[in-house]
């Protein structure tokens, strides 16, 4: 081999001219392709890990009521923030995310703005440092002034936004939002530092620490908003990484267990039809004629369950328990509340009668009330083993989140059907956990089909950003898609290059390949030296080609661009075109120029191997 | 005990429309350790009979032996070892790899067979190197020698596998008298020292003193002996 490589490689020396115009030609190429991919690859770099990312986290969980996306929350966050960090690898950064639409007002003049919380107080590698600083590369200020208490809802401002509002450092900047309940809402910001964007995703939200951001939009201490998640290499693992929190995140059956008792003839002010009572927080009052608490004489223990009301639950259901509703009722409706005939008749509750069911909560000491108005008993069946209460989702979700239940057990001699029960598909679960998806126009259509499932279970969606922003992908795919077509029609010339090469080199050494064979050198091992002398002049055009496009990109990087206000601005990072070599792409290329050169050197080859020693010695070329 | 045994050997090859009968019918046989020249004008048949006694060209039909091994039964691989492992070429035009210093181009052969180390396969190019004369030019390129310095590297190349045969054709043709003299001379101390078999072809009747046996070749035929 080494003697096919000396021969190979001085060869390629012996037509110098020959071998350097070939050469060139490749070596441009190479570096065309490098450029366009790293130019590709920096668009999605800069959209993905330097926005999006901090933005949104690479992975995020994010929480709607009943579609609206303007209520995002979760009232058992921890449980679930707890659940991601056991989804992601190590080195993975797990944080809760809040974002509210607001306008701010300045000092003269007001525009739209969102108020991002900025968690400023948990830990954080020195590379997440890192890219914080080169996203706020302070003008006025310190980022660490988020954390002041001493001023009044401290924010950060980009420069061009803060020029607009014509806002000054210690300036204040009231807005006005919607809290996480729908309400109008207004405060004041005090302006503690004004930051030079690196891009223009940067401009448009003004950055609050996160305490302040979920206080001002009503979260409650056990609420969450969304949780972003950044981890290493996200573009191999997120995806992976996300799968796997989804398959974790499957909601149990919802259920609240606890005393049922009958209140009293007319109290409460309850509008007509069934009525679902709010869970209450621990230690407040009961309402005004509510029966007393749980404990007192004639309560019975009792469990209760939602049921789905979407039209092919609620016919599934109807269909299952028809035999067991009164026979005044021909089918289930998504307002009934259906008791157990057992538990009514320890009760004596009937239909049209209030009860209370008290059951201990899970994030205070204290217990949660549901105030529920019976619509039907239900005959002796099956499929209902213990005291037990069916309520329609809205009347279920309505106290179950306003107080979250302590998880009950069979133990404990709660009512809790396995999957084997007839009823559990038609139960409602402690969440909706919607569809992993892989593109936007997935995703988009997940949201669009939310309000069908007449559900008002919180749900909860996996996403990565990648999909949030699958165009990106698209964009990255089709710049490379088009270079790529671009430099193929380069490569065919190569290809014709090489080919001609070739055929002249081997014509001009026709005699010398008959003296090699003649001494006793194999077939394989003549087209091996012509194939290596092509390998070895690709690869080297490759090196220069490689180099060639790192000098062109730090050329081209020095090249200031004034994009202000052009959609265009966004592929700028401070004014300058952004380069981001992908070493696997560049592998890939080479890979691929190496394979089309060698290839392209086969057939040639082989020729020259095939020559009849006898007519290549008699050659005079 | 003869090392080529040659019977009824014809070779035929085209020559644009027409057929070239190059051989008409050899029956030939070589002693090992001879020195035989093949004698003829251009045009007689000595290139083509070098070319199938050294499996770099086929028979038409024939009988070839060299030593046991009957060449038309070999395949391409075989011949080609047989090549390597047997037989050493000396050209006309020389034939040197214009790439390889003299020492390589000697050691080419060697490393093709992969028998020995490179220490060994140094060793021995330097000292054919140093008994063809050339111990100074062992690190120039052949085009950096002349005429005769090349052929000796060539020579040097033929031996350094202890071939049984060495094929030499018109080794002496691109060379002056002196030359040409001094490089016989150099095949005959080699075939006395080694006793490999030389079997070179000339036209040119001075070189005859050196051959022990001739043959002569008249339009494809044996014309003496």
């Amino acid at each position: 081999m080494r003697l096919l490589l000396i021969i190979s490689l001085r060869n390629l020396f012996r037509q110098k001219r020959r071998s350097a115009l070939l050469g060139a030609a490749i070596a441009i190429g190479m570096a065309i392709l490098v450029i366009a991919n790293s130019f590709s690859h920096g668009i999605s770099d800069l959209l993905f890990n330097r926005i999006l990312a901090f933005v949104s986290g690479h992975v995020s969980v994010a929480f709607t009521q009943n579609g609206n996306a303007m209520r995002p929350y979760f009232r058992d966050g921890e449980r679930l923030m707890e659940t991601a960090r056991r989804a992601f690898p190590e080195g993975s950064r797990v944080t809760e995310g809040v974002g509210l639409f607001s306008r701010a007002i300045g000092n003269g003049r007001s525009d739209n703005v969102i108020l991002v919380g900025m968690d400023t107080r948990s830990k954080a590698t020195k590379k997440q440092v890192a890219d914080l600083k080169a996203n706020f590369r302070m003008v006025q200020g310190r980022y660490e002034d988020l954390q002041r208490d001493d001023i009044e809802n401290p924010v950060l401002v980009a420069s061009d936004k803060a020029e607009y509002l014509k806002l000054r450092l210690g300036d204040a900047v009231k807005v006005r939002f919607q809290d996480i309940y729908g309400r109008s809402q207004a405060a004041s910001l005090t302006v503690a530092g004004i930051f030079h964007p690196a891009n223009v995703f940067m401009s448009a939200p003004v950055f609050l620490d996160l305490r302040v951001v979920r206080r001002l939009a009503g979260y409650g201490q056990h609420d969450i908003g969304q949780i972003y998640v950044t981890m290493p290499d996200p573009k191999a693992h997120a995806v992976e990484a996300a799968d796997r929190l989804h398959g974790m995140l499957h909601p149990p059956l919802a259920a609240a267990f606890g005393r049922l008792e009958k209140a009293a003839r007319g109290a409460g002010a309850q509008s007509a039809g069934v009525q679902a009572a709010v869970g209450r927080r621990a230690g407040t009052q009961p309402a005004a004629g509510e029966a007393s608490v749980g404990q007192r004489a004639g309560a019975q223990p009792a469990t209760v369950l939602g049921f789905r009301v979407d039209s092919s639950s609620l016919s599934g259901l109807s269909r299952l328990l028809k035999p067991y509703l009164p026979a005044a009722m021909d089918s289930l409706r998504r307002t009934d509340v259906l008791i157990d005939h057992a538990l009514a008749d320890s009760l004596g509750l009937h239909v049209g009668d209030r009860c209370l069911l008290r059951y201990r909560a899970k994030h205070d000491t204290g217990e949660g009330v549901a105030d529920l108005k019976v619509t039907a008993v239900l005959a002796d069946n099956p499929m209902v083993s213990g005291h037990a209460i069916l309520v329609n989702d809205k009347d279920f979700y309505a106290f179950y989140y306003a107080e979250w239940p302590l998880a009950p057990t069979r133990e404990q001699g709660a009512f809790l059907p396995d999957s084997g029960n007839a009823l559990y598909p038609f139960l409602c679960r402690e969440w909706n956990l919607l569809p992993r998806t892989r593109t936007t126009e997935e995703l988009r259509r997940k949201y669009q089909d939310i309000p069908g499932m007449k559900s008002h279970a919180t749900t909860v969606d996996v996403q990565t950003m990648y999909e949030s922003a699958s165009m990106v992908v698209k964009l990255e795919y089709a710049l490379n898609l088009i270079t790529l077509a671009a430099v193929l029609i380069l490569f065919f010339i190569i290809q014709v290059g090489v080919i001609n090469t070739l055929r002249m080199t081997i014509r001009e050494r026709t005699r010398e390949i008959g003296t090699i064979r003649a001494i006793g050198m194999q077939k394989s091992s003549v087209r091996s030296i012509f194939m290596l002398e092509t390998f070895f002049l690709a690869w080297f055009a490759c090196c220069a080609g490689l180099a060639l496009a790192f000098v062109g990109m730090a050329l081209l990087h020095l090249i200031p661009f004034h994009m202000e206000g052009n959609p265009l601005g966004m592929l700028l990072v401070d004014g300058h075109l952004y380069f981001k070599s992908n070493p696997w792409g560049i592998i890939a290329y080479l890979a691929l120029i190496l394979a089309i050169a060698v290839g392209t050197a086969w057939f040639p080859s082989r020729r020259a191997a095939d020559l009849p020693a006898a007519e290549a010695l008699r050659h005079y070329g | 005990m003869n090392i080529i045994e040659i019977r009824g050997l014809t070779k035929d090859y085209p020559l644009g429309k027409t057929i070239v009968h190059a051989l008409r019918g050899i029956d030939l046989s070589i002693a090992k350790g001879d020195l035989v020249s093949v004698m003829g004008p251009s045009g007689s048949g000595k290139t083509t009979l070098l070319n199938v006694i050294g499996c770099i060209d086929l028979a038409t039909a024939g009988s070839v032996k060299i030593g046991d091994r009957e060449l038309t039964a070999l395949d391409d691989k075989q011949v080609t070892d047989l090549r390597l492992h047997r037989l050493g070429f000396i050209f006309q035009t020389f034939n040197l790899i214009p790439v390889l210093t003299s020492t390589e181009n000697v050691e080419f052969p060697l490393l093709l067979q992969k028998r020995l180390d490179r220490k060994e396969i140094r060793r021995r190019a330097e000292k054919l190197l140093d008994d063809v004369g050339l111990s100074e030019y062992r690190r120039n390129r052949p085009s950096e020698l002349s005429g005769g310095q090349r052929q000796r590297v060539a020579i040097a190349r033929a031996l350094v596998t202890h071939p049984d045969i060495v094929l030499a054709d018109e080794p002496t043709a691109n060379l002056d008298s002196a030359t040409g003299a001094s490089i016989l001379e150099i095949m005959k101390e080699m075939n006395a020292r080694e006793q490999t078999t030389f079997l070179f072809s000339t036209h040119d009747k001075n070189v005859l003193k050196y051959a022990r046996t001739v043959v002569n070749i008249k339009d494809g035929l044996i014309d003496g002996n």
